[in-house]
């Protein structure tokens, strides 16, 4: 028997392509079997065309996805050059993704009673992802949504639309909701309500900061990770992640999601 | 009608179907790309080199992307040979049955390691076709490419391991003074030599100060490297008689037939494998293009044919 990941390459069409938020802009694919498999967490490679000098294909995470009508619903922060690049792409364009790649939320078999996401900047929509897993699910749920600043901020009303008890805003500059960081509110909930489960996807010192917190709260916490990527499906071994007990695994194909009690911080 | 022409080639006792390979590191165990194509098309597959035991390889990050190419600074992590074997030897020995071409490679600090590890895939992996002595990867501390530096260093190596296996032995060179390290290797009994590995290099955040990579200095793959790895293949071709594995920036048949015609007698597809995954049975697709288009009737009457 062949074994599979699953992963395989899919065709692609731009539906639209728009900015959000400052450098946040929002991408609508069409791509049927992609959005008919693809699983709250994980993430595709984009391939984005006009510079084949840089043939490095661009990993995302998606929001949402639409089975019914065959789209993905991504968000993404223009950080660099390749990104740049994507926030041209205009509707109607087709390119190639590879996917559905990797690990995504996990949902345990006792039904935590109430979950609660954090997510900071750019980790704001695989934040969102799970927040559909949850709403369909029927799990209640909290979130923490953490930007530099207000204009930066993307997903809090979509938090809130999937049927968020509480979301709570939090900016490093105090431009909008709580002036501090997603822990500082995250530790305001820990005090209001209990829960049987973290998720929790940001820059790499705030999933440590969420990492710390919960495990003191003696609550379980999934992280989402992001690393340099070459291939995206477990063949190069470029993206490692460090583990607790020693060694490394691959965020494209052992994470992206991992428990953060398995990582080392 | 014009028939098709024959593209099976002998690789140092390694009998392929056609030239196409794949580079070592790029492709896995093979199996991660069975969503993509049918990896039984192809002439043979390299896996990851392994070793005698597990190496945890270097930290994050362990890749960049520069101009027309990427470093990467993986160091060679893999689970040790017999956890490769668990985790991929049914899957290959199906490839094997289907008609692919298995070449495992062979990774070591030491003499020692060296030897250790090809006793034991010579033992635990009756799947391998044929093994290939990594004595050039950059990124490792010890051994790595220092085992393949002159050709006193490849020809201990070669002398460690030749008589722990019958398998055809391919050596992986290192991008530099390829014609007397290629005499060496010839001289201990290498049935095959591939080349280039990656190519020594560095990129610097010059925000930070610091490497873009974990180590200061990595490997350089990609197109950037293909007409060094061009002139490198035809060095060696002038040098030796062993059959040759053609490594570098390979993305199209054409590029495929420029190391065909510099000396080559498989091709392996590397970097391209990580941006398109489907791209090593189009360059076999246009590989077989060019040959017919060539006129002959046999890919080997093309092997070392550029005319200077």
């Amino acid at each position: 028997m062949i074994p599979s990941s699953g992963v395989g390459l899919h065709e692609f069409e731009v539906v639209s392509n728009e900015e959000v938020a400052t450098s946040t802009w929002r991408l609508v694919l069409r791509a049927p079997a992609l959005a008919g498999s693809i699983r709250p967490g994980q993430f595709m490679n984009l391939e984005v065309p006009g510079d084949p000098s840089h043939p490095l294909r661009i990993p995302l995470s998606f929001a949402s996805a639409d089975a019914v009508a065959g789209t993905v619903d991504l968000v993404y922060a223009v950080v660099g050059e390749g990104t740049e690049r994507l926030s041209h792409m205009a509707p109607g364009q087709r390119s190639t993704a590879v996917g559905p790649s990797g690990h995504g939320w996990r949902l345990p078999e006792s039904v935590p009673v109430r979950v609660l996401l954090v997510a900071g900047g750019v980790g704001a929509p695989p934040i969102v992802a799970a927040a559909g897993m949850l709403a369909g699910a029927g799990v209640p749920f909290d979130a923490v949504l953490g930007a530099q600043t207000a204009s930066r901020l993307w997903g809090e009303e979509r938090l809130s639309s999937l049927g968020a008890g509480t979301v709570l805003v939090t900016t490093d500059d105090g431009s909008r909701g709580i002036k501090g960081f997603t822990t500082d509110a995250m530790s305001r909930l820990l005090g209001e309500r209990d829960y049987g489960l973290v998720m929790s996807c940001g820059p790499q010192p705030m999933m440590a900061g969420v990492a710390r917190l919960a495990r003191s709260a003696g609550i379980a916490c999934q992280v989402s990770t992001e690393r340099m990527m070459g291939c995206g499906f477990g063949a190069c071994n470029s993206c490692n992640v460090t583990m607790a007990a020693g060694g490394y695994r691959s965020c494209c194909s052992d994470g992206p999601v991992f428990d953060a009690e398995e990582l080392a911080w | 009608m014009v028939s098709e022409p024959r593209m099976a080639v002998d690789l140092g006792g390694i009998r392929m179907k056609n030239p196409v390979n794949t580079a070592s590191g790029t492709f896995g165990y093979g199996w991660q790309f069975e969503g993509f194509f049918d990896v039984s098309l192809l002439g043979a597959i390299t896996t990851k080199g392994c070793s005698a035991v597990p190496w945890d390889g270097n930290p994050a990050p362990r890749l960049a992307e520069v101009d027309s190419g990427i470093l990467n600074s993986v160091g060679l992590q893999n689970p040790g040979i017999p956890a490769f074997v668990e985790q991929a030897g049914e899957y290959l020995q199906g490839l094997r049955d289907r008609g692919c071409q298995v070449i495992c490679q062979v990774a070591g600090h030491s003499l020692g390691e060296y030897a250790r590890a090809v006793e034991l895939y010579d033992e635990l992996a009756p799947f391998a076709s044929g093994l290939e002595i990594n004595i050039s990867c950059p990124n490792v501390s010890q051994g790595g490419a220092a085992m393949g530096a002159t050709p006193q260093a490849a020809a201990e190596v070669m002398r460690a391991v030749r008589d722990r296996t019958k398998l055809p032995l391919v050596v992986k060179m290192a991008p530099h003074d390829v014609s007397e390290i290629a005499r060496a290797l010839e001289a201990e009994g290498a049935d095959a030599l591939s080349l280039i590995n990656t190519i020594p290099a560095m990129a610097i955040d010059v925000r930070s100060r610091r490497s873009r990579l974990s180590r200061p200095t990595a490997g350089m793959s990609g197109a950037a490297i293909h007409p060094i790895a061009v002139r490198m293949v035809w060095e060696a071709h002038k040098a030796v008689g062993l059959p040759l594995v053609g490594i570098g920036g390979v993305r199209t048949g054409e590029d495929a037939a420029e190391l065909i015609l510099a000396g080559a007698t498989s091709v392996a597809v590397g970097t391209a494998n990580l941006t398109d995954p489907s791209s090593a049975p189009r360059i076999l697709a246009e590989l077989t293009d060019w040959v017919r288009d060539q006129g002959v009737a046999d890919v080997n009457d093309l092997i070392g044919a550029v005319e200077c």
